[in-house]
């Protein structure tokens, strides 16, 4: 019998065994990997948000029996598509000049950064120099 | 009669916090408590049980309590309300998870982080279901967060439908369909199990989609994986589920994020053994009687493997596994909700 507190090595060792013996060649690789956003989502990505676009297929019901009603709220999205493009870009304008000013405010604040970073660094030289000639 | 009302963003018919909600109904009632349970987005398939939130109208000497999983503009404002506060923190999936997939549901996750420690202040008496999630609920600021672990009732377990069809090994996952689960990784690692160590094995994903379409993206992935004879069931009927159990010949869960998961006692009741990855409030609940995997696809299949085939290592697992119940009995945790429930009603109410 394998001991619990045994099984994760004996099943290291068994992979290594049969990748070995080329058994384990087509393993696969986390498909749903690259949808996990990190915690602070890039500006690219931030983009492509910003831009509001309904998708009538994610409308659904969760009822049983819900396609006719899920149909239903279909047709009345479409039955409105003119109002809610409207709305769409209404959001997507605030969404887009939003951006504009996050981009350009990380901007001055990298250029502020490198700007405090080299003036440090001058006074630093500045005091070494200073502590040689005296 | 002493009123204590539940209240909870959503009820859905399959998920654990609406299953809880309903066990501690019926443990209040049993304690000779009155209240209701309220919920701010009601699934239709929920048939009673269940009323609006805005239909809540408590009594000065009433007690709150909130099941905090996820944020709802209802529950913030119960906040204001002047009744003393049970909290009962559930945890809140990372929204990092969710954005891509629904996005609606990642707002109410990321809100619902930065407003616990609202929930957490208020609260003359502040629970969490796991040790991790009361580390959560300290660090959110709660003074004093005890451990109340989920009321596990075996009763509901013993009613039997009809099991998954099919001969051969059974590997069963069961969770909602949802990013943090994993199931492209469980889709990966029984590939393996079936290309390396049982061709003829079976898979079944019983559990409700996060949405229509991210079960399609679920369908995609097991087309993809090379992973044959793969059942994914959508969310199952307590009857159906439960022979699921007693057809399986052992429970895989690879979810990154649990704020306790149930399933693993189940599978203990059920004398299966059980193969995970040792994330968040999963080695709590399970202890020594999990076997846990690295991560590595094929090390998951050759623990699937030994679980599966290996019967002194079944029957160890399966004792093991019966001591773990041992610290969920009912009878336990209800006279630790009770002395909850108690305590919360017997603290000053908020302000005095």
């Amino acid at each position: 019998m394998t001991r619990p507190e045994d099984a994760l090595e004996h099943a290291r060792a068994e992979a290594a065994r049969k990748r070995a013996a080329g058994e384990y060649a087509a393993v696969g690789a986390a498909a749903l990997d690259d949808s996990i956003v990190s915690a602070r989502p890039s500006i690219e990505l931030l983009s492509r948000w910003a831009v509001i676009e309904g998708d009538p297929q994610l409308l659904y019901s969760t009822r049983r029996a819900g396609a006719p009603i899920t149909a239903l709220k279909r047709m009345i999205v479409h039955l409105l598509r003119q109002y809610l493009v409207e709305v769409e870009a209404r959001q997507t304008r605030f969404n887009i000049a939003l951006l504009a000013s996050v981009q350009e405010l990380e901007a001055r604040v990298a250029r502020l950064e490198q700007a405090a970073g080299a003036a440090a660094e001058g006074r630093r030289e500045e005091a070494a120099d200073a502590d040689a000639t005296g | 009669m002493t009123a204590v009302h539940q209240a909870v963003a959503g009820a859905g018919p399959y998920d654990a916090v609406s299953e809880q909600t309903r066990a501690w109904r019926r443990l209040l009632g049993e304690a000779g408590y009155g209240g209701g349970d309220h919920a701010a987005q009601i699934d239709p398939r929920v048939r009673g049980g269940f009323a609006a939130l805005d239909a809540l109208t408590p009594e000065p000497g009433d007690l709150l309590v909130i099941r905090y999983s996820a944020w709802s503009p209802a529950l913030t404002g119960l906040l204001d309300l002047p009744q003393r506060l049970l909290l009962v923190y559930h945890n809140i999936t990372p929204a990092e998870y969710l954005w891509n997939h629904s996005a609606g549901l990642a707002v109410q996750c990321a809100v619902g982080r930065i407003q616990l420690p609202a929930f957490a202040g208020r609260a003359q008496v502040a629970v969490a279901d796991s040790g991790y999630n009361a580390a959560e609920l300290r660090a959110a600021g709660a003074a004093e967060a005890r451990v109340v672990p989920i009321l596990f009732e075996p009763g509901r377990l013993e009613v039997r439908g009809r099991p998954p069809a099919g001969e051969g090994p059974l590997v069963l996952v069961v969770g909602r369909l949802v990013p943090n689960k994993r199931h492209d990784r469980v889709l990966d690692a029984f590939a393996a199990y079936q290309s390396a160590c049982a061709p003829g094995a079976r898979l079944v994903l019983a559990g409700e989609p996060l949405t229509p379409g991210y079960a399609r993206l679920i369908e995609r992935f097991v087309r993809s994986s090379g992973a044959r004879n793969v059942t994914v069931t959508g969310g199952l009927a307590q009857p159906e589920l439960n022979a699921a159990y007693a057809a399986a010949d052992v429970l895989l869960t690879l979810s990154e994020h649990e704020g306790f998961c149930i399933p693993l006692l189940e599978a203990f009741h059920f004398g299966l053994p059980v193969v995970a990855a040792p994330n968040a409030a999963m080695p709590g609940v399970a202890g020594d009687a999990a076997l846990w995997t690295d991560g590595d696809p094929a090390v998951t299949a050759e623990l699937l493997d030994l679980a599966v085939r290996d019967a002194a290592l079944r029957a160890e697992l399966g004792r093991r596994g019966r001591a773990r119940l041992e610290h969920f009995r009912s009878e336990r945790t209800g006279a630790e909700i009770r002395a909850a429930v108690a305590d919360a009603l017997a603290s000053p109410p908020a302000g005095g």
